[in-house]
């Protein structure tokens, strides 16, 4: 029975339903009722199945929706084994989650690049365990998942918890902790009291219906949910200017240095031929033996750009990478194990991947792949390392650039925020 | 156009001869990369149609024909790789039953190559009927001429995939006549989605024969 606590499985209407679990249709009108979507493939003899949310197992006219309302059937003994110190800005924040859990409102954590924000979460996810509330924490990315479940296993080493995510082998089992990428809340309903969405504002959640209606469905009628980003969308930005939701600022990172700024510098076609100011930059990389990563708009501009920049050294070690590529693991684990010095890459490396110490220069900033939050994302690549917490961020442009301009005064207000906490440069 | 498989929109070029219509523009349904990972059965076995380097008989085939039936002289256009497995994944278990359209062409023009009075596609079970909702075969041969002769008999379920090889083998005869009638001097066509033992079309095969078909082969998309 447990199984169905605060799920919605899909079962075809010919098979059994099992004694006392609740069925109810799978579509509405033409709504599938898993996903609040409304595009069909069509079957044989006038039935027909949701494509919306295929990649999680098909819903069609033939089949229910099995649930049970989720009962809380939790001990509430729950520790935080997690013995860390938050910053005192942590703290704040972290009051101000616990806040948000009282009053059962949303919330958004506005927190810059390495800021910290996971251990920030802890006392807010200790004191709804403790509750014994049900709480979720789901990204849209799957490597961010993953990277966050050992963290959190360690944090609350004596809570069951279960991972979900496309790729995963673990089978599905009733725990009071869930991490899952935020897909898998189409196979909830109203499970959660506290829903805690990370990188809100990331591919592919922005802008997508479905997965905010996967969010909206899988949480409690009355709970809350806290929006995680370093980079709100406009939509976001505007609830927060109506205060319409209330707002953490996290203006420094963990090691109390602002952000570095983005520097911008006007160049000719480098799609012909690589800048001189450019090459004079990487030049100096190589003097000095900084390690770097190279922004390209297109997966086209990768290889060219790249043996353009062997041509003229040689001598540096590096490579290319994209979404596709077949070895991006391997090649991000090169850079990572500083078995190269530098890789050229295509937006793929703007958020997530840290490599600690690292300058950072973007070719063709001003073309539209790179979105005012990308590239203050990709500016948050630099300065993660408590022994190099600055860096160089440059930006190289045809033309001046609204988006750049904007960017840089995205990171100028939060570095003012910063500053007013005691910030350093 | 988005590739059917992998939703990558691939802007395609149309070659000159497209652009002035001396060559039909087709609507491609795969991108080239994912053209690629399927793999085209060149050379085939002259029993089951399976990927060797000549087309004599295989070892399963030669076994068939020591238990005394007809052999099928079976066709299959692709063989059954990873590609293929994870399309059928898709298509058949998942039930994206747009997926049909992807090789409903070439399967379509392959079956028109044979020659046949009439064409039979193995049937599902009535309850894949009303899980999957359709049946596999029939969707991939969509817009084809068929006859719906054969049924599985009640209490059968068509799902092969979960027993072994040697228990397939051994089971009995699946099917039965949708009607009584006489195929006397007809060239028959089965169509199966995939050949894996041959057990199923040899079982549908035999009772063609006897209703009087002249002869029986067979085709599937792959192999
Ligand atoms: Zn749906
Ligand atoms: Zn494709
Ligand atoms: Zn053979």
């Amino acid at each position: 029975m447990k199984a169905y606590y605060g799920r919605q499985l899909v079962q075809a209407k010919v098979n059994k339903v099992p004694e006392n679990v609740i069925s109810s249709a799978a579509f509405i009108g033409n709504t599938c009722q898993r996903c609040g979507q409304n595009v069909h493939g069509k079957l044989p003899n006038d039935h027909f199945y949701c494509r919306a949310c295929l990649a999680l197992g098909r819903v069609s006219s033939l089949d229910v929706l099995l649930s049970l309302p989720e009962p809380n059937d939790f001990d509430g003994k729950d520790i935080l084994s997690w013995t860390g110190q938050l910053t005192p800005q942590q703290k704040v924040v972290g009051d101000e989650l616990l806040e948000t859990l009282s009053r059962s409102r949303e919330h958004l954590v506005w927190a810059v690049t390495g800021a910290g924000k996971t251990e920030m979460l802890f006392p807010v996810i200790h004191q709804a365990l403790s509750q014994k509330y049900r709480v979720a924490i789901v990204s849209p990315r799957v490597d961010v998942i993953l990277e966050l479940a050992p963290r959190l296993q360690q944090a609350f080493s004596q809570t069951d918890m279960v991972v979900l995510h496309g790729a995963q082998t673990e089978t599905y089992r009733y725990t009071s902790l869930v991490l899952a990428t935020t897909h898998q809340m189409l196979r909830f309903k109203e499970a959660f009291d506290l829903l805690i969405v990370d990188e809100v504002d990331s591919f592919p959640y922005a802008g997508d219906h479905m997965l905010a209606y996967a969010v909206k469905n899988a949480r409690k009628i009355n709970s809350s949910v806290i929006y995680l980003s370093a980079t709100p969308t406009k939509v976001l930005q505007q609830q927060v200017k109506r205060h319409s939701l209330t707002t953490s600022y996290l203006p420094l990172r963990f090691h109390q240095h602002l952000l570095p700024v983005l520097k911008t510098a006007i160049v000719g076609p480098w799609r012909k031929k690589l800048p001189l100011k450019f090459l004079r930059q990487i030049n100096q990389f190589n003097q000095t033996k900084r390690r770097f990563l190279i922004f390209v708009p297109k997966v086209s501009d990768l290889v060219g750009v790249y043996q353009n920049i062997r041509k003229h050294f040689p001598e540096i070690s590096g490579d290319h990478v994209y979404a596709g590529d077949p070895k991006r693991q391997e090649k991000v684990q090169n850079m990572r194990n500083k078995k190269i010095q530098y890789l050229v890459t295509t937006t793929i490396l703007e958020r997530g991947v840290t490599f600690p110490g690292i300058d950072v220069l973007i070719l063709g900033a001003d073309e539209k792949i790179f979105s005012e939050n990308a590239l203050v994302q990709i500016a948050g690549r630099v300065g993660r390392n408590k022994d190099r917490p600055t860096g160089l961020v440059k930006a190289y442009v045809q033309h001046t650039n609204f988006k750049v301009i904007a960017a840089q005064r995205q990171i100028k207000q939060m570095n003012k925020r910063g500053r007013q906490l005691g910030g350093r440069v | 156009m988005n590739c059917q498989l992998c939703q990558t929109n691939s802007n395609h070029r149309l070659s000159l001869l497209q652009t002035f219509n001396v060559i039909k523009n087709q609507k491609k349904q795969l991108c080239q990369t994912c053209e690629l990972t399927f793999t085209l059965i060149t050379v085939g076995c002259l029993g089951c149609g399976r990927q060797q380097k000549t087309n004599q008989l295989c070892h399963d085939c030669y076994r068939w024909q020591q238990t005394g039936k007809k052999l099928l002289n079976h066709t299959a256009l692709y063989q059954y790789n990873d590609a293929m497995r994870q399309f059928m994944q898709q298509y058949k278990f998942n039930g994206d039953y747009d997926l049909r359209v992807i090789f409903n062409r070439v399967l379509n023009q392959q079956i028109n190559t044979l020659n046949a009075d009439i064409i039979v596609p193995i049937p599902v079970s009535e309850h894949t009927m009303k899980t999957r909702g359709f049946n596999q075969t029939i969707g991939l041969i969509e817009g084809m001429a068929y006859e719906h002769l054969l049924k599985v008999s009640a209490g059968q379920k068509s799902h092969q995939s979960q027993f072994n090889r040697k228990i397939r083998m051994m089971r009995k005869q699946p099917f039965s006549m949708m009607k009584q009638i006489s195929l006397e001097g007809k060239e028959i066509l089965l169509v199966d989605d995939v050949y894996t033992t041959g057990n199923t079309l040899y079982h549908a095969a035999e009772l063609l024969y006897e209703c009087g078909a002249q002869n029986v082969r067979s085709i599937s998309l792959s192999r």
